[in-house]
Order: C-alpha cells, then sequence, then structure tokens
C-alpha cells in the first residue's frame, strides 16, 4: 500500500519514541559502569546499556533515511521539549532497585514492541527489529531472573523491590501513551498500537511478577505518566540532556 | 591498564627468604621455569613467589577496576555515537579485564573479598596513573591511547611469565587492549587534527599527563631495590627502564607526527645509543601520590567504598547460606 | 568533606571522602563456576575461566557477558568449582606412557618384507 503523508508522520513519530527511549535508558543504564554491586553485574548491566544505546543508533538511521538530519546531530542538539521519551526513563538511577524494576518494565515492553514490529510492512523496521531479537532476548532473561531471586533474598530485599514495583508502575504505563497517529499506524499494518502492545505487556509482566510472589497495582488504580511522548517532561531531561551534550556542544560542526 | 611498578623483593633478604624452602623443589621449581615451562596454581611454589604474584595480580586487578573511575566520567559525556559507544565497550571491558585478573590472582589462595577490602581500606596499591582527573574529553582520549599503550607494553612482557592463571588472564586481556589502543589514538588523532580548540584540549591534556606517563614504568633501575630473584622467577618481565625505552621508542614519534609537542625539552633518541634521553621525572610527586596524596586517591576509594556499600544489600540477597567457596581452579 | 568531582555521577552522589563505611562483611562471597564455552557446532567446549555468582542461573547469565559479549559461541556449560573433581600435578606421571608400547604404534607394523619374500619363495618353488 502506498504510505500517505499522515502514515509517514505516524511512522516518523514511532521511531522517534522509540529511539528517544533506548538512548535515554541507555544512557541512564550506562551510569552504573563502575559503580554494579557485584563485579560480574557491572559487566552485565553496562553491557546491555550498550546494547540499547546500539539499539538507539539503528533506528535514528531509519529516521535519518526518512529524511530527517543524522543520528548525531538529531540526539545530541534537541532540548527536552523536542525529546519523545517516556518519563519512565530519564529519572535518574536511584538504587539497585529501581533501576532493576525499570529494566524489567522496560525490556519487556521493548521484547513486545519489537516482536510486534517484526511483522511491519515497513521493511526496514522490520529488518531492525529481528536483528535486535536476540540481544532483547538476553535483556528480559538478565531481568526475569534477577526480579525473581532478589523477591526470594529476603525481607530487605522483598520489601525495596515491592516498593519499586508500586512507585514505577505508573511510570511504566507512561510507555503506551497513544500517539496521534494510532488510527493510521494500524491500518496499515505499519504497527499494531499502544492500546495493544499494552495489553500484551500486562499479559506478560503481571504474571511473572504474581508467580515471583509480588503483588502488582492494578492497572485501573494508578495513573499512568503521560506526557513525555508530547515532550512533556520531568525535571530530570534536561539536566540529563544538558550532560550528554556537553563535549559535542563545544562545536557541534567538529568531527569528534 | 597497570604499571609495573610496584612490586619488589629486597635483594640483600634473599637468603633467609629462601631458607625454610626444600632445596630440591625449591631447584625443581626453578629448573620448571628457566625451561619456559609454566608453573599452576597448585603446584609446590616458594612463599615469597606465591606473595609477590597474588601482590602484582591484585594490584593489577585493582588498576583495572579503578581505571574505570577517570574514563567512564567521560561516558555520559562523549560526543556523539561512535565516540559513547566505543568508550562504553572500552570501560566495560577495563571492569571485565579486572575479572579475570581477580580470578586469577584467588587461585593463589586469597579471596576477592579480602582483596577488595584491602583495596578500600588504603592497603594494597594500584596504579598510580588514576589516582590523577580526567578534566576534559581531551583528557579521556590521551588516556586511552597512552596509557593503555603503556598497560600494554608491559601486559605483553608479562604475558610470558611463569605463572598460568596469569599469562592466560593476560593473553585475553591483550586481545582486547587492541581495540582500546586503535580507539585512544584514533580519538586523539582526530583531537589533533581537528579544529584549533580540539587541538589546544588534546595538546593541553597531553602536557598533564606527561608525568605520570613517565612515572608509569615505576621508578629508574638504579634506583629500584633487586628484582633478580623476581625476574630468574619470571614474575617481573622486564626492567621499569627498558619498557619505558621501548614504549617510547613506539609512542613519541607517533605523537611528534601529530604535531603535538611533549613538555620536556631534553626528550630525544640519542641515534648512536638508541636510547631515549629525557628529563628524570620527579620521583617524589610519585611517592607522594602512590601513598595516597595525590589529587584523586581518597576520591577513588570513597567511590569504590560508596558502590561496595549502596551494593551490599543485592548481595546479601543473593547470597544463599549452603554456599561453600572454594578457591577456583585455574 | 564531600568530594567534588569531575565527574557528574560522582559529584551527584555527594560522598564523604573520609568514610568508613562498607567493608566487605564476612559473609558476602559467592562461589564460584567454571565456564566451557562452545565456539561453533560440532566442536568441543572449551574452559574460558570462572565467574563469581550466588547462583547457576546468574553464572550463566554472567558467562555469557564476561566470555562471550564479542560473539563467537553457540552453547555454554557452567560447573560449580566445587564440583571440578582435579588431578594433581605431583601425580602427571600417571600419565606417561613407556615408549615400548609399540604393539598400539600403527608404524611399528611393517610387513612389506615378509610379502616380498613370500612371493619370491613361491615364485621360486
Amino acid at each position: 500500500m502506498e504510505f500517505t503523508e499522515r502514515h509517514v508522520e505516524g511512522l516518523k513519530e514511532l521511531l522517534y519514541k522509540m529511539a528517544d527511549d533506548l538512548l535515554i535508558i541507555g544512557h541512564r543504564n550506562s551510569e552504573w559502569t563502575g559503580l554494579g554491586p557485584m563485579l560480574e553485574e557491572d559487566i552485565a548491566f553496562s553491557s546491555m546499556a550498550q546494547d540499547k544505546i546500539g539499539q538507539s543508533l539503528a533506528l535514528f538511521e531509519l529516521l535519518h533515511e526518512l529524511g530527517e538530519s543524522d543520528p548525531d546531530t538529531v540526539a545530541f542538539t534537541r532540548n527536552a521539549p523536542q525529546f519523545h521519551c517516556s518519563q519512565l526513563v530519564e529519572l535518574p538511577i536511584g538504587e539497585y532497585d529501581f533501576s532493576m524494576v525499570r529494566h524489567f518494565f522496560f525490556d519487556h515492553a521493548e521484547a513486545i514492541r519489537f516482536e510486534m514490529l517484526s511483522e511491519t510492512v515497513f521493511e526496514p523496521l522490520a529488518m531492525v527489529a529481528k536483528k535486535f531479537k536476540g540481544e532483547i532476548k538476553y535483556h528480559t532473561m538478565h531481568a526475569d531472573i534477577f526480579m525473581q531471586k532478589l523477591a526470594a533474598g529476603g525481607e530487605e530485599s522483598f520489601g525495596r523491590m515491592q516498593q519499586a514495583i508500586n512507585d514505577t508502575f505508573g511510570l511504566a504505563l507512561g510507555l503506551f501513551e497513544p500517539g496521534d497517529y494510532e488510527a493510521e499506524l494500524i491500518e496499515a499494518g505499519i504497527f499494531g498500537g499502544e492500546a495493544e502492545l499494552q495489553q500484551r505487556w500486562l499479559d506478560k509482566v503481571v504474571p511473572l511478577l504474581t508467580s515471583y510472589g509480588y503483588m502488582v497495582p492494578s492497572v485501573d488504580a494508578v495513573e499512568p505518566a503521560f506526557g513525555g511522548r508530547r515532550g512533556v517532561h520531568t525535571p530530570h531531561l534536561q539536566p540529563l540532556l544538558d550532560e550528554m551534550t556537553e563535549v559535542f556542544s563545544i562545536d557541534p560542526g567538529a568531527d569528534w | 591498564m597497570y604499571g609495573n611498578a610496584y612490586i619488589e623483593t629486597d635483594g640483600s633478604k634473599v637468603h633467609s627468604i629462601l631458607a625454610d624452602e626444600d632445596p630440591i623443589k625449591l631447584a625443581e621449581f626453578e629448573a620448571r621455569i628457566a625451561a619456559g615451562d609454566k608453573i599452576e596454581p597448585k603446584d609446590w611454589m616458594p612463599k615469597e613467589y606465591r606473595k609477590q604474584l597474588v601482590r602484582m595480580i591484585e594490584q593489577h586487578a585493582h588498576s583495572e577496576i579503578i581505571g574505570a573511575l577517570p574514563e567512564g566520567t567521560w561516558i555520559t559525556r562523549a560526543p556523539g555515537f561512535r565516540r559513547k559507544l566505543a568508550l562504553m565497550a572500552k570501560v566495560q571491558d577495563e571492569v571485565g579485564h579486572a575479572q579475570l585478573l581477580y580470578s586469577a590472582a584467588e587461585t593463589l589462595g586469597k579471596s576477592r573479598e579480602d582483596m577488595v577490602n584491602d583495596l578500600i581500606n588504603g592497603k594494597s596499591k594500584y596504579s598510580n596513573v588514576f589516582n590523577y582527573p580526567a578534566p576534559t574529553w581531551a583528557d579521556s582520549a590521551v588516556i586511552a591511547w597512552l596509557i593503555d599503550a603503556g598497560a600494554i607494553v608491559n601486559q605483553l612482557a608479562n604475558s610470558k611469565g611463569s605463572y598460568g592463571p596469569y599469562c592466560r588472564a593476560l593473553d585475553r586481556i591483550c586481545a582486547e587492549e587492541s581495540f582500546h589502543l586503535k580507539y585512544g589514538h584514533d580519538n586523539v588523532v582526530f583531537l589533533a587534527t581537528g579544529t584549533p580548540l580540539q587541538r589546544q584540549m588534546v595538546q593541553e591534556a597531553l602536557n598533564r599527563w606527561w608525568e605520570p606517563i613517565m612515572h608509569f614504568f615505576g621508578p629508574p633501575d638504579k634506583a629500584s631495590q633487586h628484582s633478580e630473584i623476581l625476574m630468574r622467577w619470571k614474575v617481573k618481565m622486564g626492567s621499569n627502564d627498558s619498557m619505558r625505552q621501548t614504549f617510547l621508542n613506539m609512542y613519541v614519534p607517533k605523537i611528534w607526527d601529530l604535531g603535538l609537542t611533549l613538555p620536556d625539552p631534553n626528550l630525544r633518541k640519542n641515534e648512536e645509543t638508541g636510547q631515549w634521553e629525557y628529563s628524570e621525572p620527579n620521583w617524589d610527586t610519585f611517592k607522594q601520590v602512590i601513598n595516597g596524596n595525590g589529587p584523586c586517591n581518597k576520591e577513588r576509594l570513597a567511590v569504590r567504598r560508596m558502590a561496595e556499600e549502596k551494593g551490599r544489600w543485592v548481595r546479601k540477597a543473593l547470597l544463599s547460606k549452603s554456599d561453600e567457596y572454594v578457591t577456583p581452579l585455574a | 568533606m564531600k568530594i567534588n568531582s569531575l565527574d557528574p555521577r560522582i559529584s551527584r552522589a555527594e560522598l564523604d571522602d573520609e568514610s568508613k563505611i562498607g567493608e566487605l562483611q564476612g559473609s558476602e562471597h559467592f562461589q564460584t563456576y567454571e565456564v566451557f564455552q562452545q565456539i561453533k557446532r560440532g566442536t568441543h567446549h572449551q574452559h574460558v575461566g570462572n565467574v563469581h555468582a550466588p547462583n547457576a542461573e546468574m553464572a550463566m547469565l554472567f558467562a555469557k557477558e564476561q566470555y562471550c559479549r564479542r560473539g563467537a559461541a553457540v552453547n555454554l556449560w557452567v560447573v560449580k568449582t566445587a564440583d571440578v573433581f582435579v588431578t594433581e600435578y605431583q601425580d602427571a606421571d600417571i600419565f606417561e606412557t613407556t615408549e615400548d608400547k609399540l604393539y598400539r604404534d600403527p608404524n611399528s607394523y611393517k610387513v612389506m618384507d615378509r610379502i616380498n619374500a613370500f612371493k619370491a619363495r613361491t615364485n621360486n618353488a
């Protein structure tokens, strides 16, 4: 089918939010490098952060092919109101309980989103989705094992993790904020839409968490943290961007 | 990433050090080493050999993990995707190297836990060079190129040493370091051949780092205590001066090739002797820094302590009472 | 004294450089697992090193990153170090074999001379 202008806009909106999410969460997770709770886990966590940034780059490259500027320019010269990442990913790393729960929630959403996109009619995106399948499989495997073991690790550990789940669930729901082109994306076969993604995500993470012994807040009882997709962010994003672009902005035209 | 500088056996005490070692076993041990064979963890070994090796490998491991800090400073601020990804990969490799080295040291009987405690309470040393700050992006480039280059000179030499587990760890490490060196050089080249501001940034970084780099291989041979026994046992594989010469010979021409200068007017290669001449670095500064008075020593250790403390609940949660720790194999 | 670091992550953490907290306590020790990696189907698994881990699943997760992050593996085994039974180097002589076990050496089977002698004998008869 021929893509109309609205289809292309919808596709770009989708790619931007994915690329921004991956860049920001990769950046946040890289802040743990050298500071992790266990040596081998430090290595694993920073490796996954690298993967996320690599995935982000692949999506920015798709955007470039669709007419946006090159990845470095797009990623390193926008300010917070122009970013489409969810509020979930921009929060500071906090302690390992929060970072681990964020990793669990985000990575399962990412896995399902990419799974849905492996069927997309937009071939370049289907290829990217398939390419990263193995990486993401490891990421969710890692998250599941840690969520399970930390639940079983005694009172302090369970308490921290449960609290983090309670605090983060609403933020995670912000991942599924509907865009302006949901109908177009669905009808064109580009993407099955945020509503379906959210349902599939709930069907995955709720039973998993319950099986580990956690309580999961009810979707209806929680306020989803919307706004990120439309450029409405927490106070944490701009300082992150200022830091991320500190060297680049010394001379954006220079070759680094 | 590591400098060779800090292991010494007092040559004048060799007799007493070896006094209560079984002479037959000692002779067999030394013959094995002289024949180029490796010593493996469960072999008989003199106490001094075990002690010096543990100290050396442990310090090397600490250097990797501490070294991740000045470089890690710039991960969040790396300019552009390519540099961001490469720096993340590099620093992650360094942490991975720490893991390999702690494991190698553990085969000699000291637990990783004890080694980490000795690091955070200041008892164990690590490479001096990481007690300096990395104030600009160009500093991280200079470190990635020239400190890694120095470390490779050391590591290549040590990989031919006598202790099996350490050699195997070093082989793996050397393979990964080649990417680090390329990345570092690439980074410095872009800066040196870039805008006037970039050139200035990298020149200033080089000026700052030259003395620590000259310190990297340790005090001059004539000032060090005797290390014949460590050389005979292939624990120390080259003198400090010879490693320094190798480094200078390989890298000073490359630095000058980029039109960069070094802050030592006496630095030149004597074409007749083939030896590099230079102003003697300040070895008092070196002593001060290695004994805890460098610009970043306190910060480095405080960060490690924080990391251990913040991670405590995770480790406690995962630990099982029935776990039985045994010395790793190889 | 609060640390003012060049590393923004460290400054944010508001550390005290004289802090003495955080020594590892005796009980925070994981056991090790030996890691065996198969580079491609059809080849043997090879020992590549170990990981410290609290359980086998995490040993596997860690081994994948520590030893296979640059790819080149299709399969991994992890085994508790405590479960590996080892020989002693001082008993390495049990592996030596004396040279005179020629009956196992293909090169010690030479019959051309015998065949030729037989042919010569039967032709002359």
